[in-house]
């Protein structure tokens, strides 16, 4: 790969991934950023079942 | 400077790059990550009455709402202390999983809903539970 494409390729992930969020204003007003945490339900449901399980079975590990 | 980027090598490398991006997003593994006193108690307690439970929900007294709790179905003493005490254990489990894995507050419900899937899913037949709409019937 060629120097410049190795460039191009570092800019894109700059770009994609190393955004950086410069926060300007008064400082006794906070910003408040509210971000959407979206829980993977696949993962939890796993947990659930196995809690379930545990006590179903009485074995609390 | 004449820069000669050939197209179709960068968008294989952009195409790469998303897909690793893509593939480090798998089933999140949330659990209990420290058994603590209280929610070693919590599922102690709800595997000790987990018999008494399963009758009373087999009796109609006791369903599994859609909120992930118990709720007593007739007025009966018994059922009542036992939907009392089961959901504070209960809510125990989902707040230290809503906690130990640094959800936001506002995850509880979808905490809630999934053990309430999990418990339709391990109801007997016949027992009563809450569907997702709200409306409760015989498994």
């Amino acid at each position: 790969m060629k120097p410049i494409q190795v460039v191009a390729l570092g800019l894109i992930a700059l770009g994609l991934f190393g955004c950086t969020i410069k926060a300007v204003g008064d400082p006794n007003r906070p910003i408040t950023i509210n971000a959407n945490v979206v829980v993977d339900v696949r993962g939890l449901k796993q947990t659930a079942t196995s809690i379930e399980d545990q006590i179903a079975s009485g074995k609390i590990k | 400077m004449t820069t000669k980027i050939q197209t179709g090598k960068l968008a294989a490398a952009l195409a790469a790059m998303l897909c690793l991006g893509a593939a480090g997003v798998q089933a999140a593994d949330y659990d209990i990550k420290e058994m603590t006193a209280d929610v070693h108690k919590a599922m102690s307690n709800r595997a000790a009455r987990y018999e008494s439970v399963q009758k009373l929900k087999s009796t109609g007294a006791l369903g599994e709402n859609n909120r992930g709790y118990l709720e007593a179905l007739n007025a009966s003493a018994s059922a009542g202390a036992a939907v009392a005490d089961e959901n504070a254990d209960r809510k125990v489990i989902y707040q230290a999983i809503v906690k130990q894995n640094e959800l936001p507050d506002s995850a509880m419900s979808q905490v809630e809903a999934t053990f309430a899937e999990v418990q339709r899913d391990k109801s007997k037949a016949g027992d009563s539970i809450q569907l997702p709409t709200g409306q409760w019937t015989k498994k």
